[in-house]
C-alpha cells in the first residue's frame, strides 16, 4: 500500500494537525452541536463523526479530493478546476465554503513556498480537498493512503474541537480516534468505488448546524 | 397516453415555454402526456407575470413511473409554477419512481418553481433530478418541501430510498448543486445529523441579487413566531439558501412564503402571490 518510506513522510507531513493551514479554528458546525448539547460527550462526538463518514458530506470531499488527485497525476488541470467549481457550489453554507477555500489557499500557498508545484494554472479560490489531492499528486503519495490520510486528519481536527468544546479529556479524544480506524477505512473503501453519479450526502444536520452558528452569539471557532 | 412496456408505468410529460410581449408573459409552449395536464395559464397578478399550475391526474407515482417537466423562459419572461396539489410517492416493489425537471430562463427572465410538498410514502423508492440553466441575469426561485411518511397515520419512513439532486448552472459554471439522499431507517431518521426524528425538510433556494441585510431578514422572519422545526439560512456565492426540518409542512411553507415575498419586494418591488390553489 505506502510504496516508500519518502511517500509516508510526506503523507504524514501533509495530513499533520501540525499543517499550518488553520484547520484547528474551525469546527464544521460542532461549537453548535455542544452549545445546543446535541453533542455533549465522547458518545455522541462519535456518533457524529460516523454518521458524517457513512452518510456526510465528507463523503463528497473525500470522493472529490481522490478525482483531484487522478487529474492532478496526469496534468488534467481542465478537469481538476472543474471539481473545484462542484465543490464550491456542492458546500452547504456560507461558512464552510470560507473555511474551505481559506484552507486550501494556505496550502497552495505553503506548497509553493517550501517545494514549488508543477502547476501553471492553480485553481482560486481554491477548496481545501482539492489542494489536499494536488499536493498527494505532486508528492507521489500513493492514493489509498492519501483518502485514509485526508479522513484521518478531518476526524482529528473534529475531534480536537471536541475535545475543547464538549469538553473531553485528552485521552477520550485519543480513544475515540482509535476507535474510529475502522469507521475510516470503511469509508475510505467505499469512497474509492464511487462513481460521479453516486455522489450524494445527506446534509440536513450539517446544514443546519453551520447555518446556526453563522450567528451564535459565543464563538470560539470560525465554522 | 403512452405506456412503458409495463402498462402500469407512467411516463408522463409536460413542457412549457413563456415569452415576453408587450409587458406580457405569453405561454408559448404547451405539451402535455399523461398523467399531466396543466391548467390554463392564469393572470392573478396582472399580466407579467403568468401562473401556472401542474396536476397529477393518477394522483401520485408508483415505482417505475417516469416523469418529466420541461420549462423555458424566453428573455425577460415572468412565471410561477406550482402544483395542483401534493405530490405521492406510492411504496415501491423494487424499481424506482423518477421526476426529472429540466429549466432553461433566458437572460432578464425570472422562473419561480414553487410545487406543493411531495409525501414519500414508507418503503417509496424515488429519485428527482432538478437541473437549471440560467443564462446572464437570468433570475430564479425554487423550493422543495418533502415528507417521509404518511406522518397523520404514524406512518414513518422506514424502508426505502430518496434522492433529490438539484443543478443550477450559469455559463457552464455550477451555482448551486445539492445532492440528496436518505434511506429509509432509523440511522438516518433519529439521528441529529439526519432528520433529529422530524419527518418534513424543506429547501428554498434564490438565486439573484442578494443585498446583505436580506440574509439578516429571512433569519428573523423565522424567529419572529414560536417555531417548532429548526431553520436556518445562508448566502450562495450567487444568491440565498433556506433549510428547514421539522414536524410541520404548513410551518415550513408559511417561512417559505414570508421569504419569498422578502425576495420580491427587494428585487421586483412586488409583493408574494400566493396561488390559490395553495389554500
Amino acid at each position: 500500500m505506502l510504496v516508500d518510506s519518502l511517500a509516508l513522510l510526506r503523507l504524514l507531513q501533509l495530513a499533520s494537525p501540525a499543517l499550518p493551514v488553520g484547520a484547528y479554528s474551525y469546527s464544521e458546525g460542532l461549537e453548535t452541536l455542544a452549545d445546543t448539547g446535541k453533542v455533549h460527550d465522547s458518545n455522541s462526538l462519535q456518533h457524529w463523526v460516523v454518521q458524517e463518514l457513512q452518510y456526510g458530506a465528507v463523503r463528497l470531499e473525500a470522493a472529490v479530493m481522490l478525482r483531484t488527485y487522478d487529474a492532478a497525476s496526469t496534468q488534467d488541470y481542465p478537469t481538476l478546476q472543474k471539481w473545484n467549481n462542484w465543490l464550491s457550489a456542492a458546500k452547504e453554507t456560507a461558512e464552510l465554503r470560507q473555511q474551505s477555500w481559506q484552507m486550501g489557499g494556505s496550502l497552495l500557498r505553503l506548497l509553493q513556498e517550501i517545494q514549488p508545484l508543477q502547476v501553471l494554472d492553480c485553481p482560486s479560490p481554491c477548496n481545501f480537498a482539492i489542494a489536499f489531492g494536488l499536493a498527494a499528486a505532486s508528492w507521489q503519495v500513493d492514493r489509498e493512503a492519501t483518502l485514509l490520510g485526508y479522513l484521518h486528519s478531518w476526524a482529528t481536527n473534529l475531534i480536537t474541537a471536541g475535545i475543547k468544546l464538549i469538553p473531553l479529556g485528552q485521552t477520550a479524544g485519543q480513544q475515540l480516534l482509535l476507535d474510529l480506524h475502522g469507521n475510516l477505512t470503511e469509508a475510505a473503501s467505499e469512497i474509492t468505488l464511487l462513481q460521479d453519479e453516486e455522489l450524494t450526502s445527506c446534509g440536513w444536520g450539517l446544514a443546519l448546524a453551520s447555518m446556526a452558528h453563522e450567528t451564535q452569539y459565543t464563538r470560539l471557532f470560525r465554522s | 397516453m403512452t405506456y412503458k412496456a409495463d402498462p402500469q408505468r407512467w411516463d408522463g410529460c409536460l413542457s412549457l415555454g413563456f415569452a415576453h410581449h408587450n409587458n406580457t408573459t405569453h405561454c408559448i409552449l404547451y405539451q402535455v402526456q399523461a398523467p399531466l395536464k396543466v391548467q390554463r395559464p392564469f393572470y392573478p397578478e396582472g399580466t407579467a407575470v403568468c401562473h401556472s399550475v401542474i396536476l397529477h391526474t393518477a394522483g401520485g407515482m408508483v415505482g417505475g413511473d417516469r416523469l418529466n417537466i420541461n420549462l423555458q423562459l424566453k428573455a425577460q419572461a415572468q412565471a410561477l409554477v406550482t402544483t395542483a396539489a401534493a405530490g405521492k410517492v406510492y411504496c415501491s416493489k423494487g424499481t424506482v419512481a423518477e421526476q426529472t425537471i429540466a429549466v432553461q430562463v433566458a437572460a432578464g427572465a425570472y422562473l419561480e418553481w414553487l410545487p406543493q410538498e411531495t409525501i414519500v410514502f414508507n418503503g417509496a423508492m424515488y429519485q428527482q433530478e432538478l437541473r437549471v440553466e440560467l443564462e446572464t441575469g437570468a433570475m430564479w426561485m425554487g423550493w422543495d418541501i418533502t415528507r417521509f411518511g404518511r406522518t397523520a397515520r404514524g406512518e414513518k419512513f422506514l424502508a426505502g430510498i430518496w434522492r433529490s439532486h438539484t443543478e443550477v448552472w450559469q455559463q457552464g459554471q455550477p451555482l448551486w448543486i445539492d445532492r440528496q439522499f436518505l434511506k429509509g431507517g432509523t440511522a438516518m431518521l433519529d439521528s441529529p445529523h439526519g432528520l433529529a426524528g422530524q419527518p418534513v425538510v424543506g429547501t428554498l433556494v434564490w438565486i439573484g441579487p442578494v443585498a446583505p441585510e436580506l440574509i439578516a431578514k429571512a433569519r428573523a422572519l423565522w424567529t419572529a413566531t414560536n417555531r417548532q422545526g429548526e431553520a436556518g439560512v445562508t448566502t450562495l456565492p450567487q444568491g440565498l439558501l433556506c433549510r428547514y426540518r421539522g414536524p410541520a409542512s404548513r410551518e415550513v411553507r408559511n417561512w417559505f412564503i414570508e421569504v419569498w415575498n422578502l425576495l420580491r419586494l427587494s428585487c421586483l418591488e412586488r409583493s408574494a402571490c400566493p396561488p390559490r390553489v395553495w389554500q
